[in-house]
């Protein structure tokens, strides 16, 4: 058999070139291989199925996902990401010290990621799974009634009085993990399958539409042209290169939305026990505060992230705080009433003992609150603005996007990194389904499926979220009293919030 | 002919069809005939028709909207009868030739597949062909996997050996333009591999597919281009059988086996659906197995 044909045979669906075309590719490849950050410019593009851009959570168990499955494992995959992955590949933490940077992931997500191969190279020790949230309205302080079923549906009891009750996840609500312990291990699992060619340290510099040469007509494919001078033509670009999206830009797809005028603070802090019900039965916290929610989200043994929704100009002053009067402000916004933490806003230190005092003439049940925050990790306080956006179209001919780069959602559900394993889900099976019926699965017509499926879906969860946190970000004592007397608008929420909780753990469908 | 679509009062042409009553033409068109002066199973009227809709050919919100969403219920239907043979069908190396290819929806479709060896796909319609390459050129997987040519089955010359003929023969949505069927499938079944398919898909001559297809699809919906169809060539699911396994008098082309079907509707909003027992109503599919 001629060699060309044989070697199509190793790779149905990879470019198929003739004789010229591949001595060129090779030239090119050389190029790559010897370093000399001279792709040749005038050559063909190399041919791939699938460019990522982005080497987030979302990318890498694009690429994962699509590797470990039988049908798609002979694609021919490239991933390009700006930042070296070396620091993925050498993830040795210290026991004692975490990042601040860590999500809430779903049991839907750990399924996807356990089905993928990638969970078990997750560092367990790590992770923290907890079986109940108690969230409450800071102003009234009554507790918001996450209530999911009246009837034992098979979702984690969150409301107050049905913390820690079995549900159908083994009471599970959802893990808590460092965003760089489960991107590490969707790398550790690429890296074990092999044939994703990786080009790392390198930024997009351009993308444009490919040429119609005598051997293919490349009009309707992306070319990526990196920094090196790689250049990579795609049947399926996928954009996870976050919210400002250069794949999303090429596409001219808008993207929407509005700023909260928030920022999150985040920290790893350390609690003075493993949580009232010890190491097996962690719960997280979250107090809706005026100026956004507060929330306490266990991580192992006494260790805990905060994710604080604030005003930029409140979180600048948390930052310049030390460390003792930092922990004292953490304590008093679960703990303390509205006026008073806007008191202690107003000073420049010393919170820690106007916090002890206030604490003692404040009413709360202290086993309703978090324990103890008793120190900072050095070094974990950060902050980012939040944003709602969402794109207005996941697809286009021969781009998806996935991720950040299609949807921003305020952190108040721990939604935004299950969004975006959901999305990498629905495209790993629309391009299954596609491959299996020898359909192209870069053009728009294919991916429509993609588009529709997880448009709708994250459009009704992000506008449920973003309700919820105007909801609350009000002292109006109209909204108030509205709110916290149960009636009205919150209890005709209750379907909604209920929904919402189903989401928060996972449940597929929209009903 | 020139490339002006054929204006025809089809609804009223079909209303009088339909007066001659359906069953009276169960059979009709594998009646024997002597009398063709034509060569070909083309008809020089569809060739022109289907030269006019060439530039839509690939325009997913196109007149071809329909074909496109059918292509991946084609593969299913393929999978499904392969799973019936007693031996297992091989995993690489096969080979298809799709008649009436037309822009290559499918025969595109089919050379993706990795265990796809080739696929030739034929077509009278020069305008068509035309659209078929120039598109097939826009993915560069598909270099040396399908080939293209212009020409009628009478064109291709007859197989002498095992490896020139083919594991799969495919005749999607053609047979119902065809004058002549009985002769055009003797013409393809040379073609077919001992243990190869002949697969086609086509609409079934009822009162309901006349109603679907040429009073709302063409006349009153529009999604379907006038001229598209001519209810009168429609053919029968029993009418294949009967064909390929001689039976009620027909002529017997020995040695075919395992007849498989499969109906389908569009559902409006859904797409198409396989319905056990709207082979009866509307389109189906319908493959058979040669004797090894």
């Amino acid at each position: 058999m001629n060699p060309v044909l044989s070697s199509l045979r190793a790779r149905q669906l990879s470019g198929v070139r003739c004789r010229t075309c591949a001595r060129l590719l090779r030239r090119e490849k050389r190029s790559f291989a010897t370093a000399s950050g001279a792709g040749d410019p005038e050559g063909d593009p190399e041919i791939y199925d699938v460019v990522c851009v982005g080497g987030g959570p979302a990318g890498l168990s694009l690429l994962a996902a699509l590797r470990s499955h039988p049908t798609t494992s002979r694609l021919r995959l490239a991933l390009i990401e700006t930042q070296s992955l070396t620091p993925l590949r050498t993830f040795a933490p210290q026991p004692d010290s975490y990042s601040n940077r860590c999500s809430s992931l779903t049991p839907a997500s750990v399924g996807f990621l356990d089905g993928i191969g990638a969970w078990r190279h997750v560092r367990r020790e790590r992770v923290m799974s907890y079986g109940g949230m108690r969230v409450w309205d800071g102003v009234s302080g009554e507790s918001i009634g996450f209530d999911v079923d009246g009837g034992g549906g098979g979702v984690e009891g969150v409301k107050e009085e049905r913390e820690g009750t079995e549900g159908s996840n083994g009471g599970v609500v959802a893990y808590m993990n460092e965003n760089v312990n489960l991107t590490s291990a969707l790398l550790r699992r690429i890296e074990e399958l092999g044939g994703v060619d990786i080009l790392e340290g390198e930024k997009v510099e351009d993308i444009a539409f490919g040429e119609d040469t005598p051997t293919a007509d490349l009009t309707s494919w992306p070319v990526i042209t990196t920094s090196s001078g790689t250049r990579l033509a795609a049947r399926l670009l996928v954009g996870a290169d976050g919210a400002n999206s250069p794949v999303r830009t090429f596409a001219g797809i808008e993207s929407r939305g509005w700023d909260y005028n928030r920022v999150g603070l985040v920290a790893t802090l350390k609690l003075s026990g493993p949580g009232w019900g010890g190491e097996g039965k962690k719960i997280a916290y979250q107090r809706f505060l005026p100026t956004g929610p507060v929330a306490m989200l266990p991580l192992p043994g006494n260790m805990s992230t905060l994710v604080w929704s604030t005003t930029p100009a409140l979180a600048a002053r948390l930052k310049s705080l030390s460390p003792e009067d930092f922990c004292a402000m953490v304590n008093a916004a679960f703990r303390l009433r509205t006026p008073d933490l806007k008191f202690l806003h107003t000073i420049e230190g010393g919170q820690k003992d106007e916090v002890s005092w206030r604490e003692t003439h404040t009413k709360f049940s202290r086993e309703q609150v978090p324990q103890d925050v008793v120190a900072v990790q050095p070094g974990s306080i950060a902050s980012f603005p939040l944003k709602f956006r969402h794109a207005d179209s996941y697809i286009s001919q021969r781009i998806a996007l996935v991720g950040d780069a299609a949807h921003s959602v305020h952190p108040l559900a721990g939604q935004g990194l299950n969004q975006g394993q959901g999305d990498v889900e629905a495209l790993t099976q629309n391009i299954i389904y596609n491959v299996e019926h020898g359909a192209d699965i870069g053009t728009r017509m294919n991916l429509e499926g993609y588009g529709k499926e997880r448009y709708w879906r994250n459009h009704v969860l992000m506008g449920v979220v973003d309700k919820l946190h105007k909801l609350y970000a009000t002292e109006n004592l109209g909204v108030v009293r509205v709110r916290s007397l149960g009636l009205g608008i919150v209890d005709r929420l209750e379907g909604v919030k209920g929904w919402v909780m189903r989401r928060a753990a996972g449940e597929r469908g929209l009903f | 002919m020139s490339s002006i679509i054929p204006i025809r009062g089809t609804s009223l042409r079909n209303f009088n069809l339909l007066l001659q009553t359906a069953p009276r033409l169960v059979n009709s068109q594998f009646r024997p005939h002597t009398t063709s002066s034509n060569p070909s199973s083309v008809n020089p009227i569809e060739v022109s028709h289907f030269n006019a809709l060439a530039s839509t050919w690939w325009d997913p919100h196109g007149s071809s909207r329909l074909l496109h969403l059918m292509n991946p219920l084609r593969h299913d239907f393929i999978k499904r009868c392969h799973a019936t043979q007693p031996t297992p069908v091989a995993k690489e190396g096969l080979r298809y030739l799709d008649i009436g290819c037309g822009g290559g929806i499918f025969a595109e479709s089919a050379a993706r597949l990795g265990s796809t060896g080739t696929v030739l796909g034929i077509d009278p319609t020069p305008e068509v062909l035309a659209v078929a390459r120039k598109h097939a050129r826009q993915d560069p997987g598909l270099q040396g996997k399908l080939e293209y040519r212009n020409m009628s089955i009478e064109g291709l010359p007859k197989p002498t050996s095992l490896n020139e003929q083919y594991d799969v023969l495919t005749l999607f949505e053609v047979i119902e333009h065809i004058t002549h069927p009985a002769d055009f499938l003797d013409a393809c079944r040379d073609h077919v591999k001992p243990g190869g398919w002949v697969i086609l898909s086509t609409i079934a001559r009822t009162w309901t597919s006349w109603f679907t297809t040429k009073l709302m699809a063409e006349d009153v919906a529009g999604i379907v281009p006038k001229g598209t169809h001519d209810w009168g060539k429609y053919i029968n699911e029993e009418e294949l059988r009967a064909y390929f396994l001689g039976e009620q008098g027909m002529r017997s082309p020995p040695g075919w086996n395992g007849p498989q079907v499969m109906g389908v509707l569009y559902v409006p909003g859904v797409g198409w659906r396989s319905v056990t027992g709207s082979e009866k109503v509307g389109n189906y599919f319908f493959g058979i197995r040669r004797d090894e």
